[in-house]
Protein backbone atom coordinates (compact mmCIF):
# COMPACT_ATOMS: atom_id res chain seq x y z
CA UNK A 1 0.00 0.00 0.00
CA UNK A 2 2.55 2.52 0.66
CA UNK A 3 4.55 1.69 -1.89
CA UNK A 4 1.43 2.34 -4.17
CA UNK A 5 1.48 6.08 -2.63
CA UNK A 6 4.84 6.44 -3.36
CA UNK A 7 4.43 5.53 -6.94
CA UNK A 8 1.65 7.73 -6.92
CA UNK A 9 3.06 10.25 -5.60
CA UNK A 10 6.16 10.05 -8.32
CA UNK A 11 3.61 9.93 -11.26
CA UNK A 12 1.66 12.98 -9.81
CA UNK A 13 5.15 14.60 -9.50
CA UNK A 14 5.86 13.73 -13.16
CA UNK A 15 2.21 15.19 -14.57
CA UNK A 16 3.55 18.40 -12.63
CA UNK A 17 7.10 18.66 -13.81
CA UNK A 18 5.43 17.97 -17.03
CA UNK A 19 2.75 20.44 -17.31
CA UNK A 20 5.83 22.91 -16.16
CA UNK A 21 7.27 22.11 -19.56
CA UNK A 22 4.59 22.65 -21.40
CA UNK A 23 4.63 26.06 -20.11
CA UNK A 24 7.61 26.75 -20.96
CA UNK A 25 8.03 30.02 -23.19
CA UNK A 26 4.24 30.39 -23.97
CA UNK A 27 3.61 33.56 -21.80
CA UNK A 28 1.81 36.45 -24.30
CA UNK A 29 2.44 39.63 -23.14
CA UNK A 30 0.71 42.46 -24.63
CA UNK A 31 0.13 46.30 -24.18
CA UNK A 32 3.92 46.82 -22.63
CA UNK A 33 4.48 50.51 -22.45
CA UNK A 34 7.06 52.67 -19.76
CA UNK A 35 5.91 56.07 -18.99
CA UNK A 36 9.14 58.52 -20.27
CA UNK A 37 11.02 58.83 -17.71
CA UNK A 38 10.82 62.27 -15.31
CA UNK A 39 13.31 61.78 -12.42
CA UNK A 40 15.57 59.05 -12.42
CA UNK A 41 12.88 56.27 -12.11
CA UNK A 42 9.92 55.19 -14.88
CA UNK A 43 7.00 52.72 -14.28
CA UNK A 44 6.89 49.50 -16.58
CA UNK A 45 3.38 48.18 -17.11
CA UNK A 46 2.40 44.87 -19.28
CA UNK A 47 -0.23 42.57 -19.25
CA UNK A 48 0.61 38.63 -19.21
CA UNK A 49 -1.46 35.41 -19.93
CA UNK A 50 -0.08 31.76 -20.37
CA UNK A 51 -1.08 30.32 -24.27
CA UNK A 52 -1.81 27.53 -22.17
CA UNK A 53 -3.33 29.20 -19.32
CA UNK A 54 -0.98 26.95 -16.81
CA UNK A 55 -0.30 29.24 -13.69
CA UNK A 56 3.77 30.92 -13.48
CA UNK A 57 5.33 33.30 -11.36
CA UNK A 58 7.05 36.15 -12.50
CA UNK A 59 10.15 36.48 -10.49
CA UNK A 60 12.54 39.55 -12.34
CA UNK A 61 12.65 41.79 -15.05
CA UNK A 62 15.58 43.02 -16.35
CA UNK A 63 17.09 45.86 -19.36
CA UNK A 64 19.88 47.02 -20.58
CA UNK A 65 17.92 50.91 -20.03
CA UNK A 66 18.25 50.54 -15.84
CA UNK A 67 20.31 50.82 -13.70
CA UNK A 68 17.78 47.67 -11.40
CA UNK A 69 14.31 46.53 -12.45
CA UNK A 70 12.21 45.98 -8.91
CA UNK A 71 8.63 44.81 -9.08
CA UNK A 72 6.38 47.46 -6.75
CA UNK A 73 2.66 47.37 -6.08
CA UNK A 74 1.38 51.06 -5.23
CA UNK A 75 -0.42 50.49 -2.10
CA UNK A 76 -3.93 52.67 -1.27
CA UNK A 77 -4.33 53.70 2.15
CA UNK A 78 -8.03 54.17 4.10
CA UNK A 79 -6.58 58.08 4.15
CA UNK A 80 -5.91 58.32 0.45
CA UNK A 81 -2.55 58.02 0.99
CA UNK A 82 -0.80 56.56 -2.06
CA UNK A 83 2.74 55.08 -1.72
CA UNK A 84 4.45 51.93 -3.14
CA UNK A 85 6.56 48.50 -1.79
CA UNK A 86 8.88 46.20 -3.47
CA UNK A 87 6.87 42.88 -3.85
CA UNK A 88 9.19 39.67 -4.73
CA UNK A 89 7.39 38.08 -7.09
CA UNK A 90 4.36 38.09 -9.06
CA UNK A 91 1.41 35.27 -9.35
CA UNK A 92 0.11 34.44 -12.58
CA UNK A 93 -3.05 32.20 -12.19
CA UNK A 94 -3.95 29.69 -14.10
CA UNK A 95 -6.14 31.06 -16.97
CA UNK A 96 -5.81 34.07 -15.90
CA UNK A 97 -4.21 37.29 -17.22
CA UNK A 98 -1.89 39.02 -15.08
CA UNK A 99 -2.20 43.34 -15.33
CA UNK A 100 0.16 45.64 -14.34
CA UNK A 101 -1.35 49.22 -14.47
CA UNK A 102 -0.87 52.87 -13.04
CA UNK A 103 -2.13 52.86 -9.52
CA UNK A 104 -1.96 49.18 -9.18
CA UNK A 105 1.10 47.17 -10.09
CA UNK A 106 4.10 48.14 -11.99
CA UNK A 107 7.86 47.88 -12.59
CA UNK A 108 10.12 50.48 -11.76
CA UNK A 109 13.09 50.94 -13.50
CA UNK A 110 15.96 53.02 -11.61
CA UNK A 111 18.65 54.58 -12.50
CA UNK A 112 16.88 55.12 -15.72
CA UNK A 113 18.38 56.29 -19.34
CA UNK A 114 16.74 59.22 -20.77
CA UNK A 115 14.11 58.12 -23.02
CA UNK A 116 12.20 59.55 -25.54
CA UNK A 117 8.53 59.16 -26.39
CA UNK A 118 7.89 56.76 -29.33
CA UNK A 119 11.47 55.09 -28.78
CA UNK A 120 11.09 50.80 -27.97
CA UNK A 121 13.08 49.21 -25.18
CA UNK A 122 13.81 45.60 -24.90
CA UNK A 123 13.06 43.65 -21.49
CA UNK A 124 13.49 40.59 -20.38
CA UNK A 125 11.13 39.10 -17.59
CA UNK A 126 11.95 36.06 -15.78
CA UNK A 127 9.20 33.52 -14.94
CA UNK A 128 9.21 30.43 -12.68
CA UNK A 129 8.47 28.24 -15.44
CA UNK A 130 8.75 29.80 -18.72
CA UNK A 131 11.87 31.54 -18.24
CA UNK A 132 13.32 34.52 -19.58
CA UNK A 133 10.80 36.07 -21.88
CA UNK A 134 12.09 39.21 -24.17
CA UNK A 135 9.40 41.58 -24.93
CA UNK A 136 9.68 45.17 -26.34
CA UNK A 137 7.97 48.18 -24.59
CA UNK A 138 7.13 51.40 -26.09
CA UNK A 139 7.86 54.26 -24.17
CA UNK A 140 4.83 56.43 -23.74
CA UNK A 141 4.11 59.78 -22.19
CA UNK A 142 3.20 59.34 -18.80
CA UNK A 143 -0.07 60.95 -19.40
CA UNK A 144 -0.87 57.78 -21.68
CA UNK A 145 0.63 55.15 -19.64
CA UNK A 146 -3.31 54.82 -18.00
CA UNK A 147 -4.28 53.26 -21.45
CA UNK A 148 -7.42 54.60 -23.52
CA UNK A 149 -9.67 57.55 -22.46
CA UNK A 150 -12.64 56.25 -23.52
CA UNK A 151 -14.55 60.03 -22.11
CA UNK B 1 -41.31 90.69 -56.58
CA UNK B 2 -39.00 90.42 -53.77
CA UNK B 3 -38.08 87.20 -52.58
CA UNK B 4 -39.55 85.90 -49.62
CA UNK B 5 -38.18 82.43 -48.15
CA UNK B 6 -40.60 79.15 -48.68
CA UNK B 7 -42.21 77.65 -45.74
CA UNK B 8 -39.88 74.98 -45.22
CA UNK B 9 -37.03 77.13 -44.93
CA UNK B 10 -38.42 79.03 -42.24
CA UNK B 11 -38.88 76.10 -40.15
CA UNK B 12 -35.36 75.18 -40.75
CA UNK B 13 -34.44 79.01 -39.64
CA UNK B 14 -36.47 78.76 -36.35
CA UNK B 15 -35.18 74.66 -35.56
CA UNK B 16 -31.49 76.36 -36.11
CA UNK B 17 -31.90 79.24 -33.74
CA UNK B 18 -34.04 76.93 -30.95
CA UNK B 19 -30.41 75.04 -31.35
CA UNK B 20 -28.51 77.54 -31.19
CA UNK B 21 -30.54 78.74 -28.05
CA UNK B 22 -30.43 74.80 -26.33
CA UNK B 23 -26.76 74.93 -26.82
CA UNK B 24 -25.69 78.14 -25.48
CA UNK B 25 -28.31 77.78 -22.80
CA UNK B 26 -26.19 74.64 -21.66
CA UNK B 27 -23.02 76.36 -21.55
CA UNK B 28 -24.38 78.81 -19.35
CA UNK B 29 -25.61 76.43 -17.04
CA UNK B 30 -22.48 74.33 -16.05
CA UNK B 31 -22.44 73.85 -12.54
CA UNK B 32 -20.77 72.19 -9.97
CA UNK B 33 -23.20 69.23 -10.20
CA UNK B 34 -21.77 68.26 -13.25
CA UNK B 35 -18.25 67.76 -11.96
CA UNK B 36 -17.23 64.21 -12.58
CA UNK B 37 -14.42 65.04 -9.82
CA UNK B 38 -14.77 63.76 -5.93
CA UNK B 39 -17.25 67.06 -5.00
CA UNK B 40 -16.64 68.75 -1.87
CA UNK B 41 -20.24 69.29 -0.85
CA UNK B 42 -19.18 71.95 1.46
CA UNK B 43 -16.17 73.62 -0.08
CA UNK B 44 -13.75 74.23 2.10
CA UNK B 45 -11.53 77.73 2.16
CA UNK B 46 -8.09 77.99 0.16
CA UNK B 47 -5.59 76.95 2.99
CA UNK B 48 -3.18 79.52 3.72
CA UNK B 49 1.08 78.60 3.88
CA UNK B 50 4.21 79.62 2.57
CA UNK B 51 6.81 77.71 1.35
CA UNK B 52 9.80 78.66 -1.28
CA UNK B 53 9.67 78.32 -4.61
CA UNK B 54 12.11 77.34 -7.66
CA UNK B 55 13.80 80.96 -7.71
CA UNK B 56 14.34 80.74 -4.12
CA UNK B 57 11.56 83.22 -3.05
CA UNK B 58 8.81 83.19 -0.37
CA UNK B 59 5.34 82.00 -2.18
CA UNK B 60 2.10 82.57 -0.16
CA UNK B 61 -0.30 80.39 -1.84
CA UNK B 62 -3.28 82.04 -0.78
CA UNK B 63 -2.57 85.23 -1.71
CA UNK B 64 -0.37 84.47 -4.79
CA UNK B 65 -3.17 82.63 -5.97
CA UNK B 66 -6.33 84.70 -5.46
CA UNK B 67 -8.92 84.71 -7.50
CA UNK B 68 -7.77 82.05 -10.04
CA UNK B 69 -8.22 78.54 -10.01
CA UNK B 70 -5.68 76.14 -8.88
CA UNK B 71 -4.86 73.11 -8.72
CA UNK B 72 -2.54 71.92 -5.78
CA UNK B 73 -0.97 68.57 -5.19
CA UNK B 74 1.28 67.09 -3.01
CA UNK B 75 4.35 64.62 -4.50
CA UNK B 76 7.92 63.97 -4.99
CA UNK B 77 10.37 63.48 -7.80
CA UNK B 78 11.19 59.68 -7.36
CA UNK B 79 7.60 58.89 -7.90
CA UNK B 80 7.63 56.99 -11.43
CA UNK B 81 3.74 56.14 -11.15
CA UNK B 82 1.61 58.35 -9.59
CA UNK B 83 2.84 62.19 -10.25
CA UNK B 84 3.87 62.23 -13.57
CA UNK B 85 0.21 60.51 -14.61
CA UNK B 86 -1.52 63.23 -12.92
CA UNK B 87 0.95 65.74 -13.86
CA UNK B 88 0.64 65.06 -17.60
CA UNK B 89 -2.80 64.83 -17.84
CA UNK B 90 -3.65 68.31 -16.68
CA UNK B 91 -0.37 69.14 -19.05
CA UNK B 92 -1.86 67.77 -22.05
CA UNK B 93 -5.43 69.28 -20.97
CA UNK B 94 -4.06 72.65 -21.66
CA UNK B 95 -2.20 71.90 -24.71
CA UNK B 96 -5.50 71.34 -26.00
CA UNK B 97 -7.51 73.91 -24.18
CA UNK B 98 -4.41 77.39 -23.65
CA UNK B 99 -7.26 79.89 -22.74
CA UNK B 100 -7.69 76.77 -19.78
CA UNK B 101 -4.02 77.05 -19.37
CA UNK B 102 -4.15 80.34 -19.17
CA UNK B 103 -6.70 80.95 -16.46
CA UNK B 104 -5.52 78.12 -14.00
CA UNK B 105 -2.67 77.84 -11.67
CA UNK B 106 -1.10 74.23 -11.15
CA UNK B 107 1.02 74.24 -7.89
CA UNK B 108 3.41 71.10 -6.80
CA UNK B 109 4.61 70.54 -3.76
CA UNK B 110 7.72 68.18 -3.25
CA UNK B 111 7.20 66.36 0.01
CA UNK B 112 10.81 64.60 -0.59
CA UNK B 113 13.27 67.92 0.42
CA UNK B 114 15.88 65.66 1.32
CA UNK B 115 16.20 64.89 -2.28
CA UNK B 116 14.47 67.46 -4.28
CA UNK B 117 16.22 70.35 -4.86
CA UNK B 118 14.54 73.48 -6.11
CA UNK B 119 16.35 73.46 -9.28
CA UNK B 120 15.72 69.53 -9.89
CA UNK B 121 11.84 70.43 -8.82
CA UNK B 122 11.92 73.08 -11.93
CA UNK B 123 13.59 70.66 -14.28
CA UNK B 124 10.92 68.13 -13.74
CA UNK B 125 8.12 70.68 -14.17
CA UNK B 126 9.18 71.71 -17.43
CA UNK B 127 9.21 68.33 -18.49
CA UNK B 128 5.02 68.69 -18.15
CA UNK B 129 4.30 72.86 -18.20
CA UNK B 130 7.08 75.80 -17.52
CA UNK B 131 4.35 77.45 -16.08
CA UNK B 132 3.67 74.53 -13.30
CA UNK B 133 4.68 75.85 -9.71
CA UNK B 134 6.96 74.17 -7.54
CA UNK B 135 7.25 74.77 -3.82
CA UNK B 136 9.52 72.85 -1.23
CA UNK B 137 10.67 73.98 2.44
CA UNK B 138 11.61 72.53 5.56
CA UNK B 139 9.99 69.52 7.01
CA UNK B 140 8.00 71.34 9.09
CA UNK B 141 6.94 73.86 6.85
CA UNK B 142 6.05 71.13 4.35
CA UNK B 143 3.94 69.61 7.50
CA UNK B 144 2.29 73.02 8.41
CA UNK B 145 1.12 73.08 4.55
CA UNK B 146 -0.17 70.02 4.44
CA UNK B 147 -2.15 70.42 7.60
CA UNK B 148 -3.35 73.48 6.62
CA UNK B 149 -4.50 71.75 3.53
CA UNK B 150 -6.55 68.99 4.85
CA UNK B 151 -3.71 66.08 2.89
CA UNK B 152 -1.95 63.03 5.48
CA UNK B 153 1.26 64.08 6.09
CA UNK B 154 3.57 62.31 3.61
CA UNK B 155 6.19 60.07 5.34
CA UNK B 156 9.32 58.50 4.27
CA UNK B 157 9.19 54.56 3.76
CA UNK B 158 12.41 52.54 3.24
CA UNK B 159 16.29 52.65 4.13
CA UNK B 160 19.05 54.10 2.27
CA UNK B 161 18.94 56.48 -0.98
CA UNK B 162 16.17 54.39 -2.90
CA UNK B 163 13.55 54.95 0.17
CA UNK B 164 10.09 56.29 -1.30
CA UNK B 165 7.32 58.39 0.11
CA UNK B 166 4.05 57.84 0.59
CA UNK B 167 1.66 60.93 -0.12
CA UNK B 168 -1.82 61.93 -0.64
CA UNK B 169 -2.85 60.30 -4.18
CA UNK B 170 -5.14 63.61 -4.79
CA UNK B 171 -5.03 66.97 -6.79
CA UNK B 172 -7.36 69.74 -4.67
CA UNK B 173 -9.08 71.98 -6.97
CA UNK B 174 -10.22 75.47 -5.71
CA UNK B 175 -12.05 77.87 -7.70
CA UNK B 176 -11.50 81.24 -8.73
CA UNK B 177 -13.71 81.82 -5.42
CA UNK B 178 -11.00 80.37 -3.07
CA UNK B 179 -12.62 77.70 -2.40
CA UNK B 180 -12.03 73.77 -2.70
CA UNK B 181 -14.68 72.14 -4.85
CA UNK B 182 -13.34 68.71 -5.42
CA UNK B 183 -10.63 66.14 -5.50
CA UNK B 184 -8.73 64.40 -8.33
CA UNK B 185 -8.08 61.00 -7.01
CA UNK B 186 -5.67 59.14 -8.98
CA UNK B 187 -6.72 57.40 -12.20
CA UNK B 188 -8.58 60.65 -13.48
CA UNK B 189 -8.75 61.00 -17.61
CA UNK B 190 -8.46 63.74 -19.46
CA UNK B 191 -11.93 63.79 -20.61
CA UNK B 192 -12.67 64.23 -16.97
CA UNK B 193 -10.35 67.06 -16.31
CA UNK B 194 -11.34 68.91 -19.47
CA UNK B 195 -14.95 68.32 -18.43
CA UNK B 196 -14.08 69.98 -14.81
CA UNK B 197 -11.43 72.44 -15.36
CA UNK B 198 -14.48 74.22 -17.61
CA UNK B 199 -16.97 73.85 -14.80
CA UNK B 200 -14.67 75.14 -12.12
CA UNK B 201 -13.11 78.19 -13.97
CA UNK B 202 -16.52 79.93 -13.94
CA UNK B 203 -17.23 79.58 -10.28
CA UNK B 204 -16.81 83.25 -9.30
CA UNK B 205 -16.27 84.78 -5.84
Amino acid sequence: MRRLAVVSCALAAAAVLVAGCQASGGIDVTEARVGAPTGPNAALYFTASTEGGEPDVLIGVSTDVAGNAEIHETTHAEDGTMGMRPVPSLDLPAGETLTLEPGGLHVMLMDVTPLDEGERISVTLQWQSAGEVEVEAEVVSPADTLGHDDG
Amino acid sequence: MPYSPSAPRLRLAALVAAFVVVVAGCAGDLSTGDLQGVVIEEPTAKPSFTLTDTDGDPYAFESETEGRLTLLYFGYLNCPDICPVHLAQIAEVFDRDPEIARETEVVFVSVDPDRDSPGEIREFLDQFDTDFTGLTGTREELAAAQAAAGVPEAVLVGEGEDYTVDHAGWVIAYGPDGLNHAIYPFGVRQSEWANDLEILVGIEG
